[in-house]
């Protein structure tokens, strides 16, 4: 059955720095929690595996130009990082306004989740 | 199977326009229609693309373009795939004819958004990304492509003046367009002194924010035959996808899709890349230029920055990647765009490309993607 729930139980676990990982009870390929099929099985169990929300920035950018909402905190950084685990997470970063601030392979972590979604701090 | 072709193809400007959504997309429809020959009875469907009516108190495009052109009895669709609508949109129609579902069919493509300003339209485009994890968190499409860029630029060696050739190049093309939205040449110190949007890119690597409206007529080979003589087929039809959001890719320098809508496209029209004379990318901004002419097969993975260094994809180099000025110069109507790529084919292969037109050229491709390269559409075309 499909669970209303998993959204908000990702969004529980980022607020504490978190992230909820879907493994594959077939393939053990694991996937965010928002996700209902398998990508590279096609199954549909999983084992619900919390990973610690800590990783290297792979890629970002600094906006300049952002959209409504966000001018209060232009500039700042909106970035990808690569956790532990054979997954990304990507979210808002703060308070970086030249790429000398965030050079790739910096250390990031998830620390809070709330109207920008993931929010990433450098470490 | 039919064999598919295109025998009228017609365009607004691009650029700021004054006239409603509605009002610019028949008449980029009229025009198709006119340069077709054909009368509006003898079309049997219409395909309309658009993203954000809504932005302009329209949506259900259809059946308004319809009864606007005397067959409000005839069947529409209205399609959103973001800033891939044209295409995707096309390649129903495609299916439809091909299927021998019907002789004839109006596509037209077409985006009324540069009055809502600059904030909203960046807002509103970013409703394109899978936005729980992009737009939410801040994200625009300059962001999401600035991401691709600073990745490229790391991973290949690649430099902002390297990218800036590409937005020169494109410019150099749109300039000999009349219905280009920003005809002017540039040159790479422009690029460079322009306004950063999301580093590493700049207001010169972005295309801008458009209106207009793009329109094509689609039919079978008889009904061609039977109509006019310049007229191109559709010899090669393929479309993929990509994981919603960038974090989803494990690279993020090449874009799934691409490649597996061309490689269906490439295998349908039984050619290679090298075979195509020249090509109408999706270039939203600088780096996609770049990473769509490796996944498409024009040059190996990491070399497509070395091709633009060398020209070799200028007006009549090697391979002519977008003529028209692509989405930089000529513009990005988002839902209008994948139509008009058809627009700029079409009018080089049947000698309608004036100052810009691609000598000798028999085959042409098109490109084009919905947000980061979620969907693609790819179409081979050949002249007849
Ligand atoms: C770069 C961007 C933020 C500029 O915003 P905008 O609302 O177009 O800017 P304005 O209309 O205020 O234009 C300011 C000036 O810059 C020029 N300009 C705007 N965009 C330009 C561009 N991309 N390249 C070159 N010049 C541009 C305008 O002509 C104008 O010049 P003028 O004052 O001499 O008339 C916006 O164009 C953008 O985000 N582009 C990307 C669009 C996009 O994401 N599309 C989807 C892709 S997947
Ligand atoms: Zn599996």
């Amino acid at each position: 059955m499909y669970k209303l729930s998993a959204k908000q139980q990702f969004i529980e676990c980022a607020k504490l720095g978190k992230i909820l990982a879907r493994k594959c009870k077939n393939c053990a390929e694991l996937h965010l929690a928002t996700v209902y099929f398998c990508q590279k099985c096609g199954h549909k169990e999983f084992e619900n595996v919390e990973l610690e929300g800590k990783g290297t920035v792979v890629t970002y950018t600094i906006i300049t130009v952002p959209p409504a909402g966000f001018e209060k905190y232009t500039p700042y950084a909106w970035v990808v990082v690569q956790l532990g685990s054979n997954l990304r997470i990507s979210g808002f970063m703060a308070n970086i306004a030249k790429p000398a601030d965030l050079p790739i392979g910096s250390k990031a972590k998830i620390v809070d989740f709330d109207e920008r979604g993931i929010i990433l701090e450098k470490q | 199977m039919e064999k598919v072709c295109v025998i009228g193809a017609g365009s607004t400007k691009y650029g700021k326009l004054q006239e409603s959504i509605s009002d610019i997309t028949v008449q980029a429809s009229v025009d198709a229609i006119e340069s077709a020959g054909i009368e509006p009875k003898e079309i049997d469907a219409g395909y309309i693309s658009n993203v954000f009516g809504v932005a302009d108190k329209q949506v259900h495009l259809g059946p308004v373009v319809m009864s606007n052109l005397g067959i409000s009895e005839k069947p529409s669709l209205s399609i959103e795939s973001a800033c891939g609508s044209g295409s995707v949109s096309f390649r129903e129609a495609f299916a439809n004819v091909a299927g021998g579902f019907y002789d004839a069919v109006l596509v037209t493509g077409v985006e009324k958004v540069t009055h809502t300003g600059t904030e909203w339209t960046t807002t509103y485009f970013s409703y394109c990304s899978d936005f729980f994890y992009e737009g939410q968190a801040g994200a625009s499409f300059p962001g999401l492509f600035a991401s691709m860029a600073r990745a490229y630029l790391t991973e290949f060696k690649a430099t902002e003046e390297d990218l800036a050739m590409v937005a020169v190049k494109n410019h150099d093309n749109g300039f000999l367009n009349p219905k280009a939205h920003l005809r002017k040449k540039i040159t790479i110190d422009d690029v460079m002194n322009s306004a950063v949007v999301a580093s590493p890119l700049k207001l010169y690597d972005c295309c801008p924010f458009s209106d207009g409206a793009s329109a094509v007529i689609l039919c079978n080979e008889k009904f061609a035959k039977q109509h006019t003589k310049n007229y191109i087929r559709v010899i090669g039809s393929g479309r993929g996808g990509s994981p919603a959001a960038l974090q989803g890719r494990n690279h993020i320098t090449t874009i799934p899709s691409t490649k597996i809508a061309a490689e269906a496209a490439y295998k349908m029209a039984g050619i290679k890349p090298k075979d195509v004379d020249f090509a109408e990318v999706h270039d939203c901004f600088t780096i996609a230029e770049i990473v769509d002419s490796e996944d498409l097969g024009f040059f190996e993975k990491g070399k497509a920055v070395e091709a633009v260094r060398e020209g070799k994809t200028r007006l009549n180099g090697e391979i002519s990647i977008n003529p028209s000025g692509g989405l930089k110069s000529k513009g990005h109507p988002i839902g209008a765009t994948g139509v008009g790529q058809v627009v700029e084919v079409f009018d080089q292969l049947t000698g309608k490309a004036g100052e810009r037109t691609v000598k000798d050229a028999k085959v042409g491709l098109t490109h084009n993607f919905g947000a980061t390269g979620a969907s693609c559409a790819v179409h081979i075309f050949q002249s007849v």
